[in-house]
């Protein structure tokens, strides 16, 4: 009858500490699994934060552009201005040259002094990029004389009209 | 001819200038080519006369504009 209990008791011992050992296990393989899923998040956390940086790298340079292109675009529409005001200005009674219209009428003729306003153009450039004047430009004191596009800088004794 | 000629200038450079036939359009009126080209435009439309373009190339005074139409007016 004792040794029966003894047995009883080992028995439960026996079981007692496998399911002890089972259940330490058990929380082993599942603390490992929690730390390799902790793991893929704390990796997917950074990979989103490292995307988010970029995205708001990607975002500064965009509105850098934006910027950029919206100076450039001010500075198109002054030019476009100086043009629409030398090219299609108001008369004394107030109507508009069509520059269009004289081209229709007039072709040879407007090419000729495209021609004329784009060599003066080249030349402004060429001024701007260090050429010395000319004697003509420096002399130059009359309207008909000056450089069309640039007077304040290819002719220095010309006052504007 | 003359009095057309004058009045179109007159209405695109001003009633008030002082218009002879030694005045420059471009230096003493301060137009540049494309108004003296448009001056052309208008008197051959007031006068109902045709131009050929290469005659007008170097017009810039008011007598060479008043010769160039005068040639048409008489010819046309």
């Amino acid at each position: 009858m004792f040794s029966q209990i003894k047995l009883l008791l080992f028995v439960f011992t026996i079981l007692g500490v496998g399911g002890g050992y089972m259940y330490v296990k058990n929380l082993q393989a599942e603390n490992e699994i929690l730390t390799l899923n902790n793991q893929k998040l704390t990796d997917a956390v950074d990979e989103q934060q490292a995307v988010i940086e970029q995205q708001l790298a990607d975002i500064e340079q965009i509105q850098n552009i934006n910027a950029d292109l919206n100076k450039i675009n001010k500075g198109l529409e002054k030019d476009l201005q100086i043009l629409d005001e030398k090219y299609n200005k108001i008369n004394a009674s107030g109507q508009r040259r069509d520059v269009g219209d004289l081209a229709l009428n007039k072709p040879r003729s407007v090419e000729l002094i495209m021609n004329k306003y784009n060599k003066d153009n080249n030349r402004c450039i060429a001024i701007a990029s260090g050429e010395p004047l000319t004697e003509e430009e420096i002399n130059a004191t009359r309207k008909s004389q000056a450089n069309s596009v640039c007077p304040d800088l290819a002719n220095p004794n010309y006052i504007p009209y | 001819m003359r009095d057309t000629v004058i009045e179109v200038l007159k209405s695109h450079f001003g009633n008030d200038r002082d218009i002879n036939d030694n005045t420059h359009m471009m230096d003493d009126l301060g137009g540049d080519e494309l108004d003296i080209l448009d001056v052309i435009v208008q008197v051959e439309s007031a006068l109902d006369i045709s131009i050929p373009e290469q005659e007008t190339f170097d017009v810039r005074l008011v007598s060479e504009l008043l010769e160039v139409v005068g040639r048409h007016v008489q010819s046309d």
